[in-house]
C-alpha cells in the first residue's frame, strides 16, 4: 500500500514535470493573451485565424468576458490586450499598472434591437417606446406605443421578455447612452457597463447569451451586436435616427454612422445617434486597448504585428465578418500611433 | 513442517505503527478539508457579512454595480426549485423503491435498478443542455397552456398565472426532480429493506393486501429514514449548480408565479464568479452566497444522515 | 384451495374462506390495484427522461461525431462549424487521472483506517459521518475553495489543470472512502483472524489479505467515482478556467478545457454550430461515463469472490 502511494506521488511529480513553458524562452513561441468585449469577438477570432495562418510561431488567444473583465485584466496585467466597446473612466485610469494607454479602434457595428414574436417580421420603433419597453413599463407587445410605431401591423398580447447583459459590458453601455441621449425621461437608470435593470428581466452572459434568451424565448426583446445576432438568425427591428428615419441595422447604416462621426485625436469617436438620414442611431465603436509601454520585448513586438495585421488584412475581412470598417485616413492615422509604441529592448 | 515463528522484530511493529498513522491521517483529511472549506470561505466573505450583517441575506436588490448585494432572491429561488423538485420526485422514488423492493418480479428488479442508476451517471452538464436546447421551448407551450386554463381560477392565478416562461423555477425543478430520483430512491430502498420479511409475512398471512401491508407493517417503521432520504435528495437539490444556472432564467425577481424566471445561489456563482472577482466587495459576495449555500447543505445533509442512520440502526437492533 | 364462496356476505362462511382469492372487498382491492399501478407508473414515467435525454444525445450527437471531430482542435472561430474536441477529450482524461491519483490512494487509506482500526470508536465514527455529510457538498463551493486556497488568493497558482484535480480529488474523496470502507466490510472476518493466527502484523494482513480480496470492489468503487468526477463542471469552471483551444500537457501551469466545460460554453450560445458542437461533446461525454461505469460492473462481477 505505502509502494503504491509513493508510486502515486512519482508519478504526478512526473506528470508535472513534463511539460514546456508557453513563453519562448529561444524567442521561438510567443503567446499573447486577450479579454474582454464580446461585440468584437467575431472580429477578433477571424483576425486571429488569419493572423496565426501567417506568422506561425505566434498563438493569440481572446477570451470574451465582457469590456469590464478586459479592462479588469488589462489592469492587472493578465493580458497584454483588452477588448472593450467602451473607454476606462478618467478615475479609473491610475489602476492600470504600466501607466498610459493606447486606444485602437478597429470595427464598428450596429448593435441590433433583436426580438422574436411569431408572426411579426417587421418591426419599427422609436426611441420613446424603445426607452418604455427596456426599462419595463411597456409590458405586452399590444402596447399603443408600438402600435403608434407600427401602423397596420397586428401585434400578439405575448408579454415582452427583456434580455439583457448579467455581466459588464461595452455594448450596455452604449446601448445605454444611446437611450439617456434621446429618450431621458424614459430612461432613467443611466448609462454604463452596468445599469440597475428591473429584477424581471433575464440575464445572459457576453453577446451570445442575450442572443440564445431572444431565440429560446417567445416575445424576448434584447440588444445583441450584428455578427452575433445573424448568426442566430434573429429578427431586428429598424430604430428612429436622429433624422427621423427608421433604418434597419445593417452595415451600410453603420458605415453612414461611422462617417459622420468626429474623431478625436486619441482615436476614440462616438457614433452613437450620429447625424445623417441613412445612420443607423445605435451603432457601436470598439477598441483594442494596449500600454503604450510594452516591458516584454517578444510580446511587444508581437503585438504590434498583430494590430498590423488587423490594420493592413483585418479591415478588408470586417465585412464578411459582420463589422463595418474604419474609413481609410483613420486606419492611416492608427498604423502611425503604432509608431507610439515604446518596446523594451 | 516447521511451526510458524512469531515475528516481534521492533522493525515490523514501528512499521504497523507508521501503517496506522497514514491510514489515520487519511481519515482525518476529511474532517480537515471540511474544516478548512468552511474556515477560508467564511474568512473570504467576511467583508461582506462585516458590512451588511443580516441584510445580506434579507436584501432584495443585488447589484454589483452599485455595491448593493441582497441574497434573498437566490436564496428563494434555490428553495422554490428545489422544492418543486421534492414535490415531483417524492411520489415517484417512493413508487419505484416500492417497486423494486415489493412488487417487481425477481427477473425485473436488476434492469429496474441499473436504469435507475443510469439517470444517475448521466453528467448534470447534459441535462442541462437537454433541458435548454430540447424541453425548454415545449414546456413553455405547455405552461402557458396551463396559465390560461388553470390559471385563470382564483387563487391559483397567483401560482400559474399570468405570462408563463420556458427557463423558469418550474423548468429547473422538472429538472432537478429528474437528478434527484436516484439517490432518494436508493436510500428509500435501502431504507425500506431494513423490515423484516417475517414481519411482512405476517401481515400477509393475516389476509391484507399488499398496499395494507405496506401502510401498516413498513412504513410506520420506516417513516424516519424515508425522511432522511427525502432529505438526502434536498440536500443534492439545493447544491445542483450547472443544470440549474441554464434553465432557470437569470432575473432577480422574488415572485410566487412558478413559471417565471428566477436565479438561484449556486447558478449566480457560476455565472458571475468569473469576471465579479476582479471587484473585492462583489467577490466577497460571491463568497457569502457560497457560505450560505454551504451551510444550508451541510445543515440538511447533517439531519438526513443522522434520521436515515438512526432508522437502520433500530433496523438492526430490533431484528 | 378451497372453491371461493359465491359471496363474500354469506352466513355461516367455511372454515377455509379466508383462504380464498375473494375474500377482500372490492374496495380493498382497489386501493392496492391503484398502490401497485402507482408503483409500476413511477418506474414507467423515469424511465421517459432517461430514454428522451439518452435519445436525443446519440441523435444529435451521432451526426456530429466523426473521427475528425474527435481528433482536431477547437475552432479559433465558434460560431463556424468545423475544428473538432480533442483537447477537451484530452482535458478531461487528464484532470481526471491526476484527480483519481490523489484521491484513490488517500480514500482506500481512509476506508483503511475506519475498518480496520477505528471501527466504532468516537473519532472513526465521526470521519465516516463527516465522509457522508461531504458527498452532499456543492461542487462548486469544491471549486470555489479550491480557487481561493490554490488559485487565485493563498498560493496564487493561476488557473491550471493541477487546480481543477485538486477539485475534482476533493469531490471523489468521500464517494472512494464510502464505497471501499462498503468492499472492506464484506471481507469475512474469518481471513483476518487467520492471518492473524499465522502472526502477521495487522498492517501486513491488511495489505496482503484484506485488500487483495475486496479489490475487485474497491475498483469498481473507484470507477464510479472517476464517472462522477468526469461529468462535473462547477469545480472546474475557477481552476481550469477552460479557454484553451490545444491540449496543453504541463499540469502545474498550463489550463485546459474539458468535455463538461465545452458542453456548458457552447450549450449558452444560440449559433447552429455551437448547440452541434455541445451535442457532440455530450455524447463523447456520456460514452465515457458509460464506459467507466460499464467496466466498474464488469469487474465487480467478474472477479468478486465477496457475497453482497
Amino acid at each position: 500500500m505505502i509502494t503504491s502511494v509513493l508510486v502515486a506521488v512519482l508519478f504526478a511529480a512526473l506528470l508535472s514535470a513534463c511539460g514546456s513553458s508557453s513563453k519562448g524562452g529561444s524567442g521561438a513561441k510567443v503567446t499573447l493573451a486577450g479579454s474582454g468585449s464580446t461585440f468584437q469577438q467575431t472580429f477578433d477570432q477571424v483576425v486571429i485565424q488569419g493572423f496565426q495562418d501567417e506568422s506561425s510561431n505566434i498563438t493569440v488567444n481572446y477570451g470574451g468576458g465582457g469590456s469590464g473583465q478586459g479592462k479588469t485584466d488589462l489592469q492587472k496585467k493578465n493580458v497584454q490586450f483588452a477588448g472593450s466597446d467602451s473607454l476606462p473612466k478618467p478615475e479609473d485610469l491610475s489602476s492600470y499598472q504600466d501607466g498610459k494607454l493606447l486606444y485602437f479602434p478597429t470595427v464598428a457595428a450596429p448593435i441590433t434591437i433583436s426580438y422574436k414574436l411569431d408572426g411579426v417580421s417587421k418591426l419599427q420603433l422609436s426611441d420613446s417606446t424603445l426607452a418604455q419597453i427596456f426599462a419595463t413599463k411597456i409590458k405586452k407587445w399590444d402596447d399603443a406605443a408600438i402600435k403608434a410605431d407600427n401602423p397596420g401591423a397586428t401585434l400578439p398580447s405575448t408579454s415582452i421578455t427583456v434580455a439583457r447583459r448579467a455581466d459588464s459590458s461595452g455594448t450596455t453601455s452604449n446601448f445605454t447612452k444611446f437611450l439617456t441621449a434621446v429618450a431621458p425621461s424614459d430612461w432613467t437608470l443611466g448609462s454604463g457597463d452596468s445599469v440597475d435593470w428591473a429584477s424581471d428581466t433575464q440575464a445572459g452572459q457576453g453577446n451570445p447569451g442575450v442572443a440564445q434568451i431572444v431565440s429560446q424565448t417567445e416575445g424576448a426583446i434584447g440588444y445583441v451586436d450584428l455578427a452575433d445576432a445573424t448568426a442566430a438568425k434573429l429578427t431586428t427591428a429598424s430604430i428612429k435616427n436622429k433624422a427621423g428615419k427608421f433604418v434597419a441595422p445593417t452595415l451600410t447604416g453603420a458605415a453612414a454612422a461611422v462617417a459622420s462621426s468626429t474623431f478625436k485625436a486619441d482615436l476614440t469617436y462616438d457614433p452613437i445617434n450620429a447625424s445623417g438620414a441613412a445612420s443607423y442611431p445605435i451603432t457601436s465603436p470598439t477598441y483594442i486597448l494596449v500600454y503604450q509601454k510594452q516591458t516584454d520585448h517578444d510580446q511587444g513586438t508581437a503585438l504590434k504585428s498583430f494590430l498590423q495585421y488587423i490594420y493592413s488584412k483585418g479591415e478588408g475581412q470586417a465585412n464578411d465578418a459582420g463589422y463595418a470598417p474604419l474609413p481609410a485616413e483613420i486606419v492611416t492615422k492608427a498604423i502611425a500611433q503604432l509608431g507610439k509604441l515604446q518596446i523594451a529592448a | 513442517m516447521t511451526a510458524p515463528t512469531v515475528s516481534r522484530r521492533s522493525s515490523d511493529v514501528w512499521g504497523d505503527r507508521v501503517f496506522r498513522a497514514v491510514a489515520l491521517t487519511a481519515g482525518l483529511s476529511v474532517l480537515a478539508i471540511l474544516a478548512l472549506i468552511a474556515f477560508v470561505t467564511t474568512k473570504q466573505a467576511w467583508p461582506i457579512f462585516r458590512r451588511d450583517g443580516f441584510a445580506f441575506i434579507t436584501g432584495t436588490k443585488w447589484d454589483p454595480t452599485n455595491g448593493k448585494f441582497g441574497a434573498l432572491p437566490f436564496i428563494y429561488g434555490t428553495a422554490v426549485s428545489s422544492v418543486i423538485a421534492l414535490v415531483l420526485a417524492i411520489p415517484l422514488s417512493l413508487g419505484i423503491a416500492l417497486f423494486t423492493n415489493e412488487l417487481a418480479p425477481r427477473r425485473l428488479r436488476r434492469p429496474v435498478i441499473y436504469a435507475i442508476d443510469l439517470l444517475a451517471a448521466i453528467p448534470s452538464v447534459v441535462y442541462g443542455l437537454w433541458a435548454l436546447a430540447v424541453f425548454e421551448r415545449p414546456a413553455r407551450t405547455a405552461y402557458q397552456a396551463i396559465a390560461d386554463t388553470v390559471g385563470t381560477l382564483p387563487g391559483l392565478g397567483r401560482l400559474v398565472g399570468g405570462n408563463a416562461s420556458g427557463a423558469s423555477f418550474m423548468t429547473a425543478g422538472i429538472v432537478l426532480a429528474v437528478m434527484i430520483t436516484p439517490i432518494v430512491t436508493a436510500i428509500s430502498r435501502e431504507v425500506l429493506a431494513t423490515v423484516a420479511q417475517d414481519d411482512k409475512n405476517a401481515a400477509i398471512a393475516m389476509g391484507a393486501t399488499r398496499w395494507e401491508m405496506l401502510r401498516m407493517c413498513v412504513f410506520p417503521r420506516v417513516r424516519s429514514g424515508l425522511v432522511g432520504a427525502v432529505m438526502l435528495g434536498l440536500g443534492r437539490a439545493l447544491g445542483e449548480t450547472i443544470a440549474v444556472a441554464l434553465v432557470i432564467g437569470s432575473s432577480h425577481q422574488i415572485t410566487s408565479h412558478l413559471f417565471k424566471s428566477g436565479d438561484s445561489m449556486a447558478s449566480v456563482i457560476a455565472h458571475e464568479f468569473p469576471e465579479g472577482q476582479s471587484d473585492p466587495t462583489h467577490r466577497a459576495a460571491l463568497i457569502g452566497l457560497a457560505v450560505v449555500l454551504f451551510a444550508f447543505t451541510i445543515l440538511v445533509n447533517v439531519a438526513a444522515r443522522w434520521i436515515a442512520n438512526r432508522t437502520t440502526e433500530q433496523a438492526g437492533a430490533s431484528a | 384451495m378451497a372453491p371461493p364462496p359465491a359471496d363474500s356476505a354469506a352466513p355461516e362462511p367455511s372454515p377455509e374462506w379466508w383462504l380464498g382469492e375473494r375474500s377482500t372487498s372490492p374496495r380493498r382491492r382497489l386501493v392496492d390495484a391503484i398502490a401497485s399501478a402507482w408503483m409500476i407508473g413511477a418506474v414507467a414515467l423515469a424511465l421517459v427522461p432517461l430514454g428522451l435525454v439518452l435519445g436525443y444525445v446519440v441523435i444529435k450527437g451521432a451526426s456530429i461525431v466523426s473521427w475528425s471531430f474527435l481528433s482536431n482542435n477547437l475552432p479559433v472561430i465558434t460560431q463556424f462549424p468545423g475544428g473538432g474536441i480533442w483537447p477537451a477529450i484530452g482535458g478531461t482524461v487528464l484532470v481526471t487521472a491526476v484527480a483519481a491519483l490523489m484521491a484513490i490512494p488517500l480514500g482506500v487509506l481512509a476506508a483503511i483506517y475506519l475498518n480496520e482500526y477505528g471501527r466504532q470508536q468516537p473519532l472513526a465514527r465521526v470521519i465516516r459521518f463527516m465522509s457522508d455529510v461531504m458527498t452532499g457538498v456543492p461542487s462548486i463551493v469544491m471549486g470555489l475553495f479550491v480557487a481561493m486556497i490554490w488559485v487565485s488568493s493563498g498560493l496564487h497558482q493561476g488557473y491550471s489543470t493541477f487546480a481543477g484535480s485538486l477539485a475534482l480529488g476533493c469531490l471523489m474523496l468521500p464517494i472512494v472512502i464510502r464505497s471501499t470502507e462498503e468492499m472492506l466490510k464484506l471481507v469475512p472476518d474469518d481471513l483476518r483472524q487467520a492471518s492473524d493466527a499465522l502472526g502477521a502484523r495487522r498492517s501486513r494482513t491488511v495489505a496482503r489479505v484484506v485488500i487483495p480480496a475486496a479489490l475487485p470492489g474497491i475498483v469498481s468503487g473507484s470507477m464510479l467515482a472517476i464517472a462522477r468526477a468526469a461529468g462535473e463542471t462547477a469545480p472546474l469552471l475557477f481552476t481550469i478556467f477552460g479557454a484553451q483551444r490545444v491540449l496543453q500537457t504541463n499540469l502545474l501551469h498550463g489550463t485546459n478545457t474539458t468535455l463538461s466545460v465545452v458542453i456548458w460554453q457552447n450549450a449558452q450560445q444560440p449559433f447552429p454550430a455551437a448547440q452541434d458542437r455541445a451535442w457532440g461533446a455530450g455524447l463523447t461525454l456520456i460514452a465515457l461515463v458509460f464506459l467507466c461505469t460499464m467496466v466498474a460492473r464488469f469487474v465487480s462481477a467478474r472477479f468478486s469472490t465477496l457475497e453482497t
